[in-house]
C-alpha cells in the first residue's frame, strides 16, 4: 500500500455535507444528545479546510437556535433535550464562526453557564450534575467568548484545577482522578484563558505530554493504552499551549492521522481501518493544523476555533504551533 | 426488584396499547423520523416508551409506574440522561427502598458500564442511603460496593468512569480499614497486569493521596515509604519497561524530597545493553532486571540522567551523555526534548 500523505480535502467535505442527509442512520438517531456538538465539530473542520461554506449558513443558525432551552437560559444538544454547558459552548462557537453571535441572549447564557460552579470550584455539565473539568472548560471557553470572563470567580476555579494536579504532572476529570489527555488539554486551555499557566509544571507535563507517542506515530491518552486519532488534538494542543510541540515526531504523527483517512467515503476514523465520524474527522484535521500542514488554516488550540476569529476579538493567548508549510513540499 | 413485569426479549405492549395509560398524554420528540434501520433500540418501542416519558414529565408525576418506564428506557438507552434524573426523583418521592434499586442497578451495570450515569445514579443512591436518616451500616454498604466496582472492574480494568467512582467511594466513607483494603486488591490487579496504568494511580491516591493517615508519625510515614520503593522496584525488575510504574516511583520521591541519587545503584543496572552474568546475585534492595528484559530500559535512562543532573557537578556532564544516546540512539522519536535538556543544563539553568 502506497503511503497516504495527502489530505483529501474535497472528500471529507463532501462526507461532512452528507452528515446530515442521513436521518435514516442508526448513528444518527443514537447521537441526538451529540447534534449540536458535531455540528460545531464539522464546521470548525470545514473552515480550517478553507470550505466554510460547504454547509447553509441560514438552516444552520436556525437549528442552533432551535436547541435554545428557554427555562433553562442555555442551549441543549437537540431540541427539547435540557441545556448543557458543552451544547452551549459549541452553539456560541458555532454562531461566531457564522457571525451570528448577536442571536445569543449574552446575560442568560452567563448566567446558566454561572450557574453550574460548584463549591468546590468545578463546573457540571447540567443540573443532572456530572462534574468534569471539561465542564470547567466549555465554561471559561464560553465566558470568555461572550466578553463575560470577568464575572467568574477565578481563584475558585484555578484552586479546583491545581487540586486535579497528578503526581505524574497530568490532570484528571475530577480531584483524585488519574491523569488523561483530554482532561490535560482542557485544564491546560482552562489556565491559558485565565493566565495561570503558573499551576503546570511545565517541563513535566511536556514530557508525559510527548510520551503518549507510540512508535506507530500517533498518540494514546494515558499510558499502556491504544492511540487514537482525536488525542493528536488533546496533545498537540496542550503541547502548542507550553509551546513543545517540537518535542514529538510530527512527521510519524501526520503519517497516522493521514492513514486514518477513509479513502472511500471521506472522513478520518480513530484508528486506520476503522469507520469515521465526524468527531475524528475534526480532531484529525485540528491537529494537523497544528503541525503546520499545508493548505490548512491556523487553528487556536486554547480555543478550538479558527485562529484569525479568535485574533479578531483580542483573546489570543502566547501558544505556538509547528510553522504552515507551504503547499507542494 | 425489577419493576419489568417481562424480560426484556420478549415484547411488551407499548404504553399506547395499554389500558392503565391512557390518562397520560404521550409527547412525540421534536423531528419527525422517517422509518430507521431497526437498531437495537431505536424501535417503536424506544420512541413509544419516550413518548409517554416526556408525558409524565410534563404532568410531573411520580409514581411506581414511573419507575417500571424509566427502567425500560434506560436498558433501551443508558445515555438517556433525564431518564435516570427523573428515576431518582421518583424514587425518592414514593420513599422506594434504595437498597433494592442498588441491587437492580447491579443488573444493569453489567450492560453498560461505560455509561456516565449508570455511575452517577449509583452515586446519589449510596449518598441518600448513608445520609443520617437513612444509615445501615455505612461499612458494609461500602463493601458491598467496591465488591461491585471490582467485578465491573474484572471485565475492564481502565475504565475511567468505574475507576473515578471507586475513588469518590472511599472519600466519601473515609474508613481506615476500607482504605487499607485497597493495597491488596491494587496488587493483585497490578499481578494481572503489571502496566494498568490505572492501578498504578490508584495506589498512589490510596497511599499518599487522599487515602493517607493524617495522623501518621514521621516514623510510620518513613515506613510506608520505604515499603512503597521495595514494591516499584520489584514490579520494575518484572517489567521494566513500563511507564506506569517509573512515573509512580518519580512521583513518590519528589513526594518526600527523596533524592533521585538514592536509587543509583538499583538504577544502573537497568541502563546497561545486557543482563550482566554477575547480576544473578540476588541483592533484595536492588532487584535485577528479569533476564528476558529488553535493556537499556528508556525509562532508566530517563531516571539515571535526572539523577545525575540533580546531584550537580560532573554529574550534569553524566547527564548530557546519557541524554545524547536517547537522542541519538535508544528514543529517538522524543529526540528534540532530550536536546532541549542537554542545552539547558549546558546553559547552567537549574529545573
Amino acid at each position: 500500500m502506497t503511503s497516504n500523505r495527502e489530505l483529501h480535502i474535497p472528500l471529507h467535505v463532501k462526507y461532512i455535507q452528507a452528515l446530515g442527509d442521513s436521518k435514516d442512520d442508526l448513528m444518527y438517531h443514537l447521537t441526538a444528545h451529540l447534534r449540536l456538538n458535531a455540528i460545531y465539530w464539522g464546521l470548525t473542520a470545514l473552515t480550517i479546510m478553507g470550505h466554510k461554506n460547504a454547509l447553509n449558513r441560514d438552516e444552520m443558525i436556525e437549528f442552533v437556535m432551535s436547541c435554545w432551552d428557554d427555562e433553562a437560559g442555555g442551549f441543549g444538544p437537540h431540541p427539547d433535550h435540557d441545556a448543557h454547558v458543552h451544547a452551549t459552548l459549541s452553539a456560541i462557537q458555532i454562531l461566531i464562526m457564522q457571525d451570528a453571535l448577536d442571536r445569543v441572549d449574552v446575560d442568560r447564557v452567563t448566567k446558566f453557564i454561572l450557574s453550574l460552579q460548584q463549591p468546590s470550584g468545578v463546573f457540571a455539565g447540567d443540573k443532572y450534575g456530572e462534574l468534569d473539568t471539561r465542564f470547567l472548560y466549555c465554561a471559561v471557553n464560553a465566558l470568555s467568548l461572550l466578553g463575560r470572563l470577568h464575572e467568574l470567580d477565578t481563584e475558585k476555579t484555578v484552586d479546583y484545577i491545581r487540586l486535579c494536579r497528578n503526581f505524574d504532572g497530568g490532570f484528571g476529570a475530577v480531584i483524585g482522578a488519574e491523569s488523561h489527555a483530554a482532561q490535560v488539554c482542557v485544564c491546560t486551555a482552562s489556565l491559558a484563558i485565565l493566565d495561570r499557566l503558573d499551576v503546570i509544571d511545565q517541563q513535566t507535563l511536556a514530557w508525559w505530554l510527548a510520551e503518549r507517542q507510540l512508535p506507530n506515530g500517533g498518540f494514546n491518552g494515558r499510558p499502556e493504552k491504544l492511540e487514537d486519532v482525536c488525542y493528536s488534538y488533546w496533545v498537540l494542543s496542550a503541547l502548542a499551549i507550553l509551546k513543545k510541540v517540537s518535542w514529538i515526531d510530527a512527521e510519524k504523527l501526520t503519517a497516522f492521522i493521514l492513514s486514518a483517512e477513509d479513502l472511500e467515503q471521506g472522513g478520518i476514523a480513530d484508528r486506520p481501518g476503522d469507520q469515521p465520524d465526524v468527531f475524528h474527522t475534526h480532531f484529525g484535521i485540528a491537529g494537523l493544523s497544528l503541525l503546520g500542514f499545508p493548505g490548512l488554516g491556523d487553528l487556536d488550540p486554547v480555543y478550538c476555533m479558527p485562529a484569525k476569529l479568535i485574533e479578531a476579538r483580542g483573546l489570543t493567548k502566547d501558544w505556538q504551533g509547528l510553522p504552515r508549510r507551504a503547499l507542494g513540499l | 426488584m425489577s419493576y419489568l413485569s417481562s424480560e426484556d426479549d420478549v415484547a411488551p405492549l407499548l404504553y399506547c396499547e395499554r389500558p392503565e395509560w391512557q390518562d397520560v398524554t404521550p409527547i412525540s420528540q421534536y423531528e419527525a423520523v422517517s422509518s430507521p434501520i431497526a437498531p437495537i433500540f431505536y424501535t417503536p418501542e424506544y420512541k413509544d416508551a419516550t413518548n409517554y416519558f416526556r408525558g409524565v414529565v410534563k404532568t410531573g408525576e411520580t409514581s411506581e409506574r414511573v419507575l417500571e418506564l424509566t427502567e425500560r428506557i434506560i436498558r433501551m438507552n443508558p445515555a438517556h440522561y433525564s431518564a435516570w434524573q427523573y428515576r431518582y426523583r421518583t424514587l425518592l418521592a414514593t420513599n422506594a427502598p434504595l437498597d433494592v434499586e442498588l441491587k437492580l442497578m447491579d443488573q444493569i451495570a453489567a450492560h453498560n458500564m461505560k455509561t456516565y450515569q449508570v455511575w452517577h445514579h449509583r452515586r446519589l443512591l449510596i449518598t441518600q442511603l448513608t445520609s443520617a436518616s437513612l444509615a445501615k451500616d455505612p461499612v458494609d454498604t461500602a463493601t458491598a460496593e467496591l465488591e461491585f466496582i471490582g467485578n465491573v472492574l474484572a471485565l475492564d480494568t481502565k475504565n475511567y468512569h468505574t475507576w473515578s467512582y471507586r475513588q469518590w467511594l472511599l472519600a466519601h466513607f473515609d474508613d481506615a480499614g476500607l482504605w487499607l483494603g485497597e493495597l491488596p486488591y491494587v496488587d493483585d490487579l497490578l499481578l494481572e497486569d503489571v502496566r494498568n496504568n490505572s492501578a498504578w494511580h490508584h495506589r498512589y491516591f490510596v497511599v499518599f493521596g487522599r487515602g493517607s493517615r493524617s495522623q501518621a508519625t514521621p516514623a510510620e510515614e518513613g515506613e510506608v515509604l520505604q515499603r512503597e520503593i521495595r514494591y516499584v522496584k520489584d514490579k520494575i525488575s518484572v517489567a521494566p519497561n513500563n511507564p506506569s510504574a517509573w512515573n509512580y516511583l518519580r512521583g513518590i520521591l519528589e513526594y518526600s524530597n527523596t533524592p533521585f541519587s538514592t536509587l543509583l545503584p538499583f538504577t544502573e543496572p537497568y541502563t546497561r545493553a545486557y543482563v550482566q552474568p554477575t547480576d544473578d546475585v540476588v541483592d533484595l534492595d536492588n532487584p535485577k532486571p528479569s533476564s528476558d528484559a529488553t535493556l537499556p530500559c528508556v525509562a532508566a535512562l530517563d531516571f539515571l540522567a535526572e539523577a545525575y543532573v540533580r546531584a550537580g557537578g560532573d554529574g550534569v556532564g553524566k547527564a548530557v551523555e546519557l541524554w545524547k544516546q536517547l537522542a541519538n540512539e535508544h528514543d529517538t522519536m522524543r529526540k528534540k526534548y532530550w536536546e532541549y535538556r542537554i542545552k539547558e543544563a549546558l546553559e547552567g539553568k537549574t529545573n
